[in-house]
């Protein structure tokens, strides 16, 4: 008999020499009754249908999450990429420095976190630290600016002439090409200028041109004559007076024969640009001739 | 395009022609594996659900053995197998004609068959009832079972011989 012929014989795969003998055998009354049982076997019921709807429905309650995951993960996504931008740029803004400026022609008053104060005359520009500013007071100064400093720890000014450190006073601050001055309305104000350290009081100020140190005037107001849109010179090279006369009035200075390096002292007013061209030239003996927004300063004897 | 559209599993008409062609099989192969009703019902719906989420990636030819493969993944050493029973269609209660002695030896006998089957080992019992109840060849159940054809012809033919032996008494 061959392998495995009970299932052989299932399968009607027995050759009929074997299947003529494995009938003579006394099992196969028992198998052949097994057989025949086994073949009114059913299962358990199974409806199909029922299966198949619940299937479908169960499809469809997962099938949207399959769907509803994707455009959230892409919102994710994009939130993320969102709030990343968000933090960098929160920071980078909050690194950057408060920065405030002036046009020609126009002032600006600023009032700093600890309440102190800064008017920026004509074409100046500061910038500071909001952030920083509990830890120190430090301030870049490009032009001119008056300082009403409230009390507190050292306030410093730092321009490219110089540094100006206080601990609360009110001073007025000049910085433009090579011209640096210091004036000090009230309390004491320490100016560093190429290393060297100079203490003013005071009523007292500090100038130094093209690097030399030059005699300061002293003063009788508690603030900058430009505040009340006047501009005050006393023994100034007149190449920093039409310059100042340039920023405030927006009208640009032409010369000719003229002596730049001639001291002027006097007064011109912010506002009034004639009256202004009338303070510096009649004392310096010089003409002027206005055309529309230029002026041309020349020498009296001059043709 | 046609050819294409039959290929895919994830049409509606495949899917649900594997479905009606296959599921009641799933379900009594894992019934008969494991002898519960409603564990088979949900194997069915596991697989059949796992066959739609991968529609496409399984090919409608490797689709049945597939969904054999993870129905019977799904329980693998998880349930213990109860006590597997099966009923008899009543196909006697047409022929009256026998005599009631006739109808005791029967029920007897078949009695014994349910005891001797309940104790066959699984696969064994599996592969007996896959024949017997479903009509399924041996080279099917192999595809289902992932052995070889011959494989399932030695667990026959040991079902046949055990069932024998335990309701002769041997």
């Amino acid at each position: 008999m061959q392998e495995n012929y009970l299932a052989k014989w299932l399968n009607n795969e027995l050759s009929e020499e074997e299947l003529a003998e494995f009938k003579k055998s006394d099992e196969y009354t028992t198998y052949r009754k097994i057989l025949e049982a086994s073949g009114t076997l059913e299962g358990p019921d199974f409806n199909m249908d029922q299966a198949f709807t619940a299937l479908k429905n169960k499809r469809e309650l997962e099938t949207p999450k399959v769907v509803q995951l994707h455009p959230f993960r892409k919102f994710l996504r994009v939130a993320a990429a969102i709030a990343v931008l968000m933090v960098t740029s929160y920071f980078y803004l909050n690194s950057l420095d408060e920065n405030v400026s002036t046009q020609f022609a126009e002032n600006k008053e600023v009032v700093l976190p600890d309440n102190s104060e800064i008017v920026l005359n004509a074409d100046s520009e500061i910038s500071y630290s909001e952030k920083a500013w509990d830890k120190e007071r430090n301030i870049a100064l490009r032009g001119e600016a008056f300082f009403k400093v409230a009390k507190g720890k050292r306030f410093t000014v730092s321009t490219d002439g110089g540094t100006v450190a206080v601990l609360g006073t009110q001073f007025n601050v000049e910085n433009r090409n090579g011209f640096f001055e210091v004036t000090c309305y009230e309390g004491l104000v320490s100016v560093t200028f190429n290393g060297k350290e100079t203490k003013l009081p005071a009523g007292d100020s500090f100038l130094a041109i093209n690097g030399k140190i030059a005699k300061g005037k002293v003063v009788d107001i508690s603030y900058p004559s430009w505040m009340s849109d006047e501009s005050s010179f006393k023994s100034i090279p007149l190449q920093y007076v039409l310059d100042e006369f340039e920023r405030q009035h927006n009208i640009t200075v032409e010369t000719k024969n003229i002596d730049l390096n001639q001291l002027y002292t006097g007064t011109f007013s912010n506002t009034n640009a004639d009256l202004a061209l009338q303070s510096i030239s009649v004392p310096s003996q010089i003409k002027f001739k206005l055309e529309g927004n230029k002026v041309l300063f020349y020498a009296e004897n001059a043709p | 395009m046609k050819t294409e559209s039959q290929d895919n599993v994830c049409e509606e008409a495949v899917f649900s022609s594997l479905f009606k062609s296959n599921s009641k099989t799933v379900f009594n192969y894992i019934y008969y594996k494991f002898g519960n009703e409603e564990k088979a019902y949900d194997a069915v719906q596991e697989a059949f659900l796992k066959l739609w989420e991968n529609c496409a990636k399984v090919s409608p030819e490797k689709a049945k053995s597939y969904v054999y493969t993870v129905a019977n993944n799904l329980y693998l050493n998880v349930i213990k197998a109860e006590k597997v029973r099966l009923k008899y269609a009543d196909k006697t209660l047409n022929s009256t004609n026998e005599s009631p002695e006739f109808l005791m030896e029967e029920n007897q006998f078949k009695q014994k068959l349910d005891q001797a089957l309940a104790s066959l080992p699984e696969n064994q019992r599996t592969v007996f009832l896959l024949n017997r109840i479903d009509g399924k060849k041996y080279a099917e159940i192999a595809e289902m079972e992932g052995v070889s054809v011959k494989a399932i012809e030695k667990r026959m033919h040991l079902a046949l011989k055990t069932l024998r032996e335990q309701i002769d008494g041997v």
